[in-house]
């Protein structure tokens, strides 16, 4: 560690939004060239807390030192000039603008006459880009470059402004996990700079990768502040749920259970292989591979949002059309999307709407809501997902990821589901959340429900199926029975067949 | 000590409930806050003049109201799909010319004209719904084309002239009584409450919302969001046409230039009254608000004397004062 002093010293914040605290007297340091990871479940106030830091909003009461200095909080621009920068969760580049241009945006570098000097600019960029080992062509438009990239020349923007703090809001959240060593190796990049940094996630091998000590908040309350040599996985899972996360056990599924969807011949591309596969009554057949290996295309496919090239799907030996959404649902599936916010949720309207909308032709006569059947069908659904809220009327944009996604799941439920497709059901939701939606989907699978889960979680795949499917490049490359699953190398096998090491010839 | 430590416990419960209190009055203030502002307006003219809260001058607004009324409804559906429908003023002058001409020629035929108008603002509708569903043009530009084509073909008809000479009897559709107030109010009233059950208590409603709110999530759970586009936009030029066919009757002539610029008034009614235009979130009785208190500051001022340009600039600072107060509450309200 390159440590030369204090950076960040937290001293006693405490905020307070409508009257519910959400930070209680926190206090902590991070000193210069050291990355401290802030750990906690979705609204334990890491994002208050970075926004604080950052001059976003202002504490109640308690004080921000930068260097020694206290900081005149709720200023974004006096904490950018005391050296603080953020990344935030949600990038907003000028898509149409060029690297260099998204870099040098707010502090141009003119010529003589005042006029733009492209050259020179151009020339900067490439160099703070190489500092960061990232060798882009400066001149590229920001909209053709991926989320991971996006996100690194992000940085490179804000450390370049002289940041001696910088703050990392769950970067890893919207990046395929191939791409996340390049965003290690510039954090340690910026380690050996001697910047301090905070990092926000909820993996734990990142914690465990990058990071020199560990803060983890909950409920608004400083749990745990240890070096990392201290902080094993199981001590920062207690201290962020405040009790030991429980194990995965796959449902059982019996020997003799019937076939009951049967995917057929399903090609999606022009070019693709099409695939084929059965899913047993109560089973849960997991879909693994690689992020774009083509997995999410062929659920979009089976459910009649994405149109396939051609192939055929049985419901009960009774072929369906699979031509849109309305029709597989009366068909008996149901979706639950990766993008919760983007394909979920209808976020400006509520609970009961969202609830009922997948089937509210069955809670209307005559096309007039039946207001009684309604409510007391979503009551039933959302008591049976152990919903967080203040009533069915509550918005579900006030709702946390966690709570939102019980909707998107509950929903379904309101009438019989034959197949359940899931697709990263725990992306983005809190610890103790997760735990709850693993039950749930265990517990209508034992009811006998067929799941399609689509994983990018190792142990949450492993863990929950009863079998799994490795997909690459949109065709099935290998299958691995539960007693394969079980075994200590399952996860290597995944990767191997995900990454191409090894092929297996399937056929159903 | 303990009698303080009580009482000072008290007192933390008491302010508690205070501050939850004015917690409370101010969200109502906030969600309510059209009916308020209508009320200042109400109360400020009467003040102003003994004239203004009498039942004659109430139904003077009603009255100014009512030719709005309809492309208001129509616009409100339409925005809470996060779309915009410009062309509603000049299919009103459409409907006004075709029903016109035929009536004039065919004077015998009089439902088949009125018959005629709706019909022309159905089709300008599910023109402007297919072409912004399935070819994926904007509604902005979309609308905008109708709109000009829709005025074109209005002046095209009459030849560039108005049609005048049509029969006594088409007046009585929007001149004929009942309890004093002439059909139009009526039929505003009528639109008002059916559109408004619709949009509260109607699945078709709840997906009109769904669609705005989140066209992909709606795909998602079963709507078909091509299908409900082309129904709001076919609503919205339906009741355009009903319209042109009520403001010729009030005339009883056919105007080309008939309901232009009516579109920027609708527009105005929905958003003052809470309307998003990224869709999604609105009410039809927020929109009500919002056209009455448009005509009722215009009537007030023009109680009070107030020359019409001043008029303009007094409602476009409403508009402005009105999205701005809309957006602090949405973010007081979903924080």
């Amino acid at each position: 560690m390159a440590g030369s002093g204090t950076a960040l010293q937290v001293e006693g914040v405490q905020k307070s939004f409508g009257g519910v605290p959400v930070l209680n007297s926190i206090s902590f340091d991070v000193p210069s060239g050291h990355v401290t990871a802030l750990a906690g479940e979705n609204g334990a106030g890491k994002s208050t807390l970075m926004k604080i830091i950052s001059g976003q909003i202002k504490a109640d009461s308690g004080v921000i030192r930068l260097f020694g200095e206290t900081l005149e909080q709720g200023d974004p621009i006096v904490s950018r000039r005391a050296g603080v920068s953020i990344v935030p969760q949600e990038l907003s580049p000028y898509p149409d603008l060029s690297i260099y241009e998204n870099l040098f945006v707010g502090r141009e570098i003119r010529n003589k006459l005042g006029f733009l000097n492209h050259a020179k600019m151009q020339e900067r960029a490439r160099q703070m880009l190489e500092n960061f080992g990232l060798e882009l062509n400066p001149k590229i438009k920001m909209n053709r470059l991926s989320v991971a990239v996006t996100q690194l020349v992000e940085i490179t923007k804000a450390t370049s402004w002289g940041a001696k703090i910088l703050l990392l809001d769950e970067p890893t959240s919207a990046i395929p996990d191939r791409e996340v060593d390049q965003l290690y190796k510039v954090v340690r990049t910026l380690r050996e700079q001697n910047v301090a940094m905070i990092y926000t996630t909820h993996r734990m091998v990142e914690i465990q990768e990058i990071a020199d000590s560990v803060v983890v908040l909950r409920d608004g309350n400083l749990a745990l502040n240890v070096p990392i040599s201290e902080a094993d996985e199981a001590r920062i899972v207690r201290s962020m749920v405040g009790r030991d996360l429980e194990k995965l056990e796959s449902a059982k599924l019996a020997a003799n259970a019937p076939k009951r969807i049967a995917v057929r011949n399903l090609q999606i591309g022009k070019k693709s292989t099409p695939v084929s596969f059965d899913i047993a009554a109560g089973e849960i057949l997991g879909l693994g591979g690689l992020i774009g290996a083509g997995r999410t295309e062929i659920a979009e496919a089976i459910f009649g949002i994405r149109s396939a090239q051609s192939g055929s799907i049985l419901v009960e030996g009774v072929e369906i059309d699979i031509r849109t959404p309305s029709a597989s649902i009366k068909a008996g599936l149901a979706f639950v999307p990766e993008d919760r916010k983007g394909a979920g949720l209808v976020l400006t309207r509520s609970v009961v709407d969202n609830v009922s909308l997948p089937h509210i032709g069955d809670f209307s006569k005559g096309g007039w809501v039946n207001s009684r059947s309604r409510n007391s069908a979503a009551t039933k659904v959302v008591e049976s997902v152990n919903l967080r809220s203040r009533g069915l009327s509550q918005l579900t944009g006030t709702l946390s990821g966690g709570n939102q996604q019980k909707i998107v799941l509950a929903r379904w439920l309101t009438h019989e589901v034959k197949l359940l497709i899931l697709d990263e059901p725990t992306r983005g939701v809190d610890v103790g959340a997760r735990g709850e939606i693993y039950s749930i989907i265990r517990k209508l699978a034992e009811d006998g429900m067929s799941v399609l889960l689509i994983s990018s979680d190792m142990p949450e795949l492993i863990g929950m199926s009863n079998r799994v499917l490795v997909i690459r490049g949109g065709a099935v490359v290998g299958e691995m029975s539960r007693s394969e699953l079980d075994q200590e190398n399952a996860q290597i096998k995944i990767f191997q067949y995900a990454s191409g090491q090894v092929t297996e010839g399937i056929n159903v | 000590m303990s009698k303080h430590g009580t009482s000072a416990l008290g007192n933390l419960e008491e302010a508690e409930k205070a501050s939850w209190n004015k917690e409370r009055i101010a969200n109502l203030l906030v969600r309510n806050s059209m009916v308020f502002v209508l009320l200042i307006v109400i109360g400020y003219f009467s003040s102003k003049n003994d004239g203004f809260l009498t039942l004659p001058n109430l139904r003077t607004i009603l009255i100014a109201s009512a030719p709005f009324a309809l492309i208001t409804l129509g616009q409100t559906v339409v925005i809470l799909t996060g779309g915009i429908d410009l062309s509603v003023g000049s299919v009103i002058a459409l409907a006004t010319m075709t029903s016109a001409k035929f009536v004039v020629t065919h004077p015998d035929q009089f439902w088949a004209a009125i018959a005629l108008g709706i019909f022309v603002g159905l089709l300008a509708g599910i023109i402007n719904g297919v072409v912004i569903a399935y070819l994926n043009v904007t509604p902005f530009v979309t609308t905008l084309g109708m709109l000009t084509i829709a005025s074109g073909l209005a002046y095209a008809i009459g030849n560039g002239a108005p049609i005048n000479g049509l029969p006594e009897r088409w007046g009585t559709i929007a001149n004929s009584k009942f309890l004093g107030f002439q059909s139009p109010v009526f039929v505003m009233i009528t639109g008002f409450v059916v559109i408004g059950i619709v949009m509260s208590r109607s699945a078709f409603g709840l997906r009109i919302y769904a669609v705005g709110g989140n066209r992909v999530a709606a795909e998602v759970a079963g709507v078909n969001p091509r299908r409900i586009l082309i129904y709001v936009y076919a609503i919205s030029g339906t009741l355009a046409g009903l319209s042109g066919v009520i403001l010729s009757s009030r005339v009883i002539s056919g105007p080309p230039n008939l309901g232009s610029g009516y579109e920027l008034s609708a527009i105005a009614a929905v958003v003052i009254g809470g309307a998003s235009l990224m869709g999604g979130r609105g009410t039809i009785w927020g929109s009500f608000l919002g056209l009455l208190l448009i005509q009722t500051l215009n009537n007030g001022l023009d109680i009070l004397i107030i020359p019409a340009y001043w008029q303009s600039v007094i409602s476009g600072v409403l508009i402005i004062a009105a999205v701005t107060v809309d957006m602090w509450a949405t973010k007081r309200s979903t924080r």
